[in-house]
């Protein structure tokens, strides 16, 4: 099974980093010194000072939009080791969730992340469950010490790309 | 210019009857939703404002987040005062019509108006308040009304637990002669994180400073119109200026129309009594400084003052000192030579009238008389003769004396 799945990371999945909308890109509770962008963005993430806090508690949400539709594979989390999350829930397509209705509707697929995935090792999902995704919502429970701040240094997402109309593409048809 | 949206939760509650700020405390709160509503929706036409009441029957929702100034202000009216506020849920039930607001991307405010007691305790509202801060909601505090003990630190403690980069704000107002919208016009709350203040709260600032409560000079906001506060502030040093040098100019009058014995007519009261011996120059730096009304008079007040030295020195001809000021009109010059030319005519005339001549009529007379044989000049007779010679010689001042005996 993790034979499997290794390969199917090194076949055809691409780093989704280039399809973030980064206008909408949200993250609710996040410490604004140390925001979603030092996690997310080329460069910050290979930082290893920069990384991803948690401000009032230890619970996170993060909002990614994509600029055309996505299939997703699976999410690397690199974090450290007591302060790095542990419950994780996934939801596909779910626009400006809160805290409050974060449990209202079943996720599309949900984790416990390991030590090992903390290192960096791939997280698979329910494939089935990410054809078509638009917009992915990631919400960080716990983590795995049980402190009041979650940290996390790196956050990569893999996947493949639906063919998409490119709106930019479009040229206007000249009227005969 | 943040696009904002904001619930204000306003407190009916039976303590706003008080009269303590002018003319109700729930009347105050109202002008100053009014004056937040007015302002939110002028630095950002997108803005949205909503309003609820935590007090009454329950917390209740009486516009949802909206643009639209008129609705804002016409549910406010009619709002009836009672029960007692229950600010944990008011700030709760904001929240969730905050998440529904219709524009995700503004940025989520609560402004709370806190008028009467808190009855719960710091934990709780600390709980509150990091709950809002998870969902990046901003909390403005007004503290007024009650002052209770501990209040104000409840307030802070859920302030500081709101606060994220100050984006949070509380005020406290205590009840006093300047109205609450006054007081909340200079405060972040309604500048906006000092972005500048936007051109409504200049505007409404100017208004006040109408009204007497200012924070600008002049009333004129610098930000505003630079140009108007600059011609004001240097139209105030002018005048001050001229006031200065109005009032030196008046005490040197009054020292001037001191000596000449007459009261100072101009407006300015001379507190200051230059002495007399000072007066001489003092009265030549006047003449050079003359251009105002009271020009007649000060070359009248001039012309006596420059009377008195000339008229000590001869010895006390007082009757020039009227001839003169009638004589005098501008001219120094003139003046001078009237003046000489009066007191050589003095001289010739006989204790006006010729008198040396007389004099010397008289001894030449007299000794005349003491050659003549059997003539005494002590005598009575011969003395009235005298005088009579002299009546004579008055009206024949260049000619040669007839002897006494012709007159006889």
């Amino acid at each position: 099974m993790s034979a499997q799945s290794a390969t199917a990371i090194q076949r055809s999945q691409v780093d989704l980093l280039d399809f973030i909308d980064w206008t909408g890109v949200e993250c609710l509770n996040q410490n604004t010194g140390h925001s979603l962008s030092n996690a997310l963005k080329q460069g910050y993430r290979e930082d290893e000072g920069l990384h991803l806090e948690s401000d009032a508690d230890e619970q996170l949400l993060i909002y990614i939009p994509f600029m055309q539709v996505v299939k997703l594979h699976s999410v690397v989390i690199i974090g450290p080791e007591e302060e790095g999350p542990r419950m994780v829930k996934l939801f596909a397509n779910k626009e400006h969730m809160g805290f409050s209705n974060v449990n209202d509707f079943p996720p599309s697929d949900s984790a416990v992340l390991s030590l090992d995935n903390l290192k960096g090792k791939p997280v698979v999902l329910k494939y089935v469950k990410f054809q078509n995704v638009r917009s992915l919502t990631i919400f960080i429970e716990d983590n795995q010490c049980g402190a009041d701040i979650t940290k996390i240094q790196k956050i990569i997402l893999y996947g493949t790309t639906v063919e998409t109309t490119d709106m930019k593409g479009l040229k206007k048809v000249e009227d005969h | 210019m943040v696009l904002e949206a904001t619930m204000i939760c306003i407190d009916n509650s039976e303590w706003m009857r008080n009269g303590d700020y002018s003319p109700t405390r729930f009347q105050a709160q109202a002008d100053a939703v009014n004056l937040i509503c007015g302002a939110k929706t002028q630095s950002n036409p997108e803005n949205t404002v909503g309003v609820l009441t935590m007090a009454g029957k329950g917390v209740r929702v009486l516009v949802t987040p909206t643009s639209d100034l008129g609705k804002i202000l016409a549910c406010m009216h009619g709002l009836e005062i009672g029960g007692e506020m229950n600010m944990t849920a008011g700030i709760q039930v904001a929240q969730l019509a905050l998440k529904h607001r219709q524009n995700k991307k503004q940025q989520q405010r609560i402004i709370v108006f806190a008028g009467s007691p808190i009855k719960y305790d710091k934990k709780v509202l600390e709980t509150i308040g990091r709950k809002l801060k998870k969902n990046s909601v901003a909390l403005d505090i007004v503290d007024f009304g009650e002052e209770d003990d501990g209040k104000p630190e409840k307030l802070e403690a859920l302030l500081s637990s709101v606060n994220n980069n100050d984006s949070s704000h509380i005020v406290h107002v205590p009840p006093g002669p300047s109205a609450l919208s006054d007081v909340l016009i200079s405060t972040p709350i309604f500048t906006g994180d000092g972005e500048g203040g936007s051109g409504f709260a200049a505007a409404a600032a100017a208004a006040a400073a109408a009204g007497g409560v200012s924070g600008f000079d002049f009333g004129v906001d610098p930000n505003l119109d630079p140009e108007l506060a600059l011609a004001l502030r240097v139209s105030m040093e002018e005048e001050r200026a001229r006031q200065e040098a109005a009032a030196k100019k008046a005490s040197e009058d009054a020292a001037k129309q001191e000596k000449g014995g007459e009261q100072a007519s101009s407006s300015q009261d001379a507190t200051m009594a230059e002495p007399v011996s000072s007066s001489g120059p003092g009265a030549d730096n006047k003449r050079a400084d003359l251009t105002e009304d009271e020009t007649a008079l000060l070359e009248q007040a001039l012309a006596m003052s420059m009377d008195d030295p000339r008229s000590s020195q001869s010895g006390g001809v007082s009757v020039g000192d009227t001839d003169m000021s009638e004589a005098t009109t501008e001219d120094q010059e003139l003046a001078f030579a009237l003046q000489m030319s009066v007191q050589d005519s003095a001289k010739d005339t006989a204790s006006q009238n010729d008198m040396s001549k007389v004099l010397g009529d008289q001894s030449f007379m007299s000794s005349i008389l003491a050659s003549l044989p059997g003539v005494d000049p002590n005598d009575p007779s011969v003395k009235d003769l005298l005088a009579s010679l002299q009546g004579q010689t008055e009206q024949k001042k260049d000619e040669d004396k007839p002897p006494s005996e012709g007159e006889k």
